[in-house]
């Protein structure tokens, strides 16, 4: 009798450590699948990243000139100051450091000019405008190297390619590098390109006026979306009654949070644009298309923010006699911040990463400043990037990685910023 | 409208007067009926006790005096509760001024996720009772001592209420509910969360408050019914089956229900 429970006992264990072979097979598998899978997400976000510090992170190395031209006063007017050819002047300058005699026909300067910018000449202009008593005299100026010249110093154009395959002839090149031996260009810290706004030539090309777009923009649609956002979600879980309206109210909202941003953008042209006449391409405007993308992202979020907090809280409350209002504003919604903040910049950030609807709104236009308040004509860091991208002169797809660059920096000081909100607010119990 | 129940309201403890009088309440639960028919009469500056088996509605009874069953979807509520005379579920009546009257403490501690300080001076600041720094910290202190946590808690009022334990929790909550100075207290399940040290230590507040405040409590223990209460009422079924008492009930109950349930049979 007690074998047989004895040897029915050990079948038993057999059988369950059998068994347990299996499930510890089980186990490894999930647990090696998990890492696999881990493992492809981050090396997608190691090539991606890569691939963009890579290509844009010539961007911020500037290659500049500096070159004393003598304001020759038999060649500059002072009752016309502006017409004089001061691009000229300089590139002549660079061409008698450089020991090359010019020809009558100018076709050594005019070489010359290519490689330089014309912001050397808008400086000097500028100078001999704010004082003319330099006509005459010899003045310093330092500006970039066209971008062309900075490619080839960067290594994006090669001498072994055929000459005439690319924009510089043999002989520029040989000027790029005596210029370099000799001191007169020397590299540094690209921060034009972070101070300066949008320009058709690359080198002068900076994407300060598109952070300043960028910034106005998020700024009218965070004050619209956040506070009606997170208003119609409390009425929504708190205050509303659960009927069909409601229902029907919230299956919208959660199909609006699914329609593609592009129809955002028809929306903002339709209403905006051709009824309220809200002026197009403004920071204003993008604020409010996608304020309205950006709404029923901020309601979801705040309504499960709402009801992640325990019914025990609003049972106290009401239990001590508070409203329902003093209920839901004094305990109720504080509770809630941290997630309804973690909501509304998510969706704030992914406001700040949107292009389509922007392109349908008119904000793809070339604006070569800081925009003039919110309704002046302004343009945002993604459009920015889709502009640059589009563009013929190779030299703005290196800006494009560049502004790639910033656009995530921006977006990684926004999540700080919304950890740090976090932080706080959960801090406050 | 009066209805009176088969069993009726249980006789008072004599020489006290009435406090509260329930006739004929019926509560819905949308379509599902949660409590048949109830009278009952809770008589004032004592402990009344309900007991019953779980989901008997001796909960939903309780929720019904100070209307806190308004606040789920889909109740209905049907009968007469007076308090004092008066109808608590009459249009004139403002839930949130029967509720500074008809205070509640909770099954499970709930301090707000606030200060000590904050917990107890929430109630008086937003009924107005105290504008002042000063009423505001006599009121905090004052109730604080009464349920008997002022000498733990004196040096750190401005600490989290939520860091306590959970007996301390829940006389904080308790005292929550003193500092706007009500006169009934509800008390579901109070110590269903607790240990026996602090759930004897709760037992004794109550003993003590009960010179000042009429007090309903909720419990499953019987043996909590029999130790703090003056008065008793057995819920079975969302009917009330007898009231009393408690030392009647306990001794010589008089429906073979109550019988079952105070010794063990079910529950």
């Amino acid at each position: 009798m007690t074998e047989t429970s004895l040897s029915a006992a050990q079948t038993l264990r057999k059988t369950v450590e059998a068994r347990l072979k299996v499930r510890h097979a089980q186990e490894t598998r999930f647990r090696a699948y998990g890492l696999v899978a881990i493992f492809i997400a981050l090396s997608f976000l190691a090539v991606l990243l890569g691939r963009i510090v890579t290509q844009g992170y010539s961007t911020f190395v500037e290659y500049s000139l500096t070159v004393p031209v003598y304001i020759d006063p038999a060649r500059v007017d002072p009752a016309d100051i502006s017409g004089a050819n001061f691009d000229l002047m300089i590139a002549d300058q660079v061409l008698a450091r450089l020991g090359i005699k010019d020809d009558d026909f100018g076709t050594q300067s005019s070489k010359v000019m290519d490689i330089l910018s014309n912001d050397l000449g808008f400086q000097l202009l500028e100078k001999v405008k704010a004082s003319p008593a330099l006509i005459g005299k010899t003045v310093t100026v330092t500006g970039p190297v066209r971008a062309d010249g900075a490619l080839y110093y960067k290594g994006e154009i090669k001498r072994s390619t055929p000459e005439d395959e690319r924009k510089l002839d043999n002989a520029q090149l040989g000027w790029l590098d005596r210029m370099k031996a000799t001191g007169m260009v020397s590299s540094g810290f690209n921060s034009g390109f972070l101070t300066r706004s949008d320009s058709t030539e690359p080198e002068q090309a900076g994407v300060w006026g598109a952070i300043v777009g960028s910034t106005m923009m998020l700024l009218v649609t965070a004050l619209l979306a956040v506070p009606i956002g997170v208003l119609a979600a409390t009425y929504l879980e708190e205050f509303a009654a659960r009927n069909r309206w409601t229902d029907i109210i919230e299956v919208n909202i959660n199909n609006l949070a699914a329609v593609p941003s592009i129809v955002y953008g028809l929306l903002g042209l339709a209403v905006f644009i051709n009824w309220l006449h809200v002026p197009r391409s403004s920071p204003l405007l993008g604020g409010l298309v996608l304020a309205l993308m950006a709404l029923p992202t901020v309601i979801i979020a705040t309504r499960s923010a709402l009801k992640a907090v325990p019914p025990s809280i609003r049972e106290a409350a009401l239990g001590v006699g508070a409203s329902k209002t003093q209920t839901v504003f004094h305990h109720v919604l504080p509770l809630a911040m941290p997630g309804v903040m973690t909501g509304a910049i998510l969706s704030m950030a992914h406001a700040l990463g949107e292009t389509a609807p922007l392109l349908m709104i008119g904000m793809v236009s070339f604006v070569p400043g800081v925009p003039e308040g919110f309704t002046g004509a302004a343009t945002v860091l993604p459009v920015q990037v889709f502009i640059w991208e589009n563009a013929s002169e190779r030299a703005f797809h290196e800006r494009t990685a560049g502004a790639i660059m910033v656009l995530l920096v921006f977006m990684i000081v926004m999540n700080l910023a919304a950890i740090l909100l976090r932080r706080r607010f959960e801090r406050r119990w | 409208m009066i209805h009176q129940s088969d069993e009726g309201p249980g006789p008072a403890t004599p020489g006290d007067a009435i406090k509260i009088r329930a006739r004929g309440i019926n509560v819905f639960y949308g379509a599902k009926q949660a409590l048949f028919d109830v009278s009952l009469d809770v008589p004032e500056k004592s402990v009344t006790a309900l007991i019953g088996p779980s989901g008997c509605g001796k909960s939903t009874f309780l929720r019904c005096i100070n209307r806190m069953n308004d606040t789920i979807a889909g109740t209905r509520v049907e009968g007469r509760v007076e308090l004092d005379g008066e109808d608590v579920n009459d249009r004139s009546i403002d839930p949130v001024v029967l509720r500074a009257r008809v205070g509640m403490v909770f099954q499970k501690p709930n301090p707000f996720p606030k200060t000590i300080y904050e917990n107890v001076a929430y109630g008086p600041r937003i009924h107005g009772i105290a504008t002042t720094k000063p009423e505001l910290d006599a009121i905090v202190e004052k109730s604080l001592k009464r349920a008997g946590l002022w000498s733990e808690v004196a040096d750190r009022l401005q600490q989290p209420g939520t860091g306590l334990s959970g007996g301390q929790q829940q006389r904080l909550v308790i005292a929550r509910a003193i500092a706007v100075s009500p006169e009934v207290i509800l008390m579901d399940e109070p110590c269903s969360a607790l240990d026996p040290i602090a759930t004897a230590r709760i037992e004794e507040l109550i003993d003590e408050l009960r010179n000042q405040y009429c007090i309903v409590i909720v419990t499953h223990s019987m043996a909590q019914a029999a130790r703090v209460s003056q008065k008793t009422a057995f819920f079975h079924m969302g009917k009330l089956v007898e009231a009393g008492a408690t030392g009647d009930i306990f001794t010589n109950p008089r429906d073979g229900r109550t019988q079952d349930y105070i010794t063990g049979r079910f529950g």
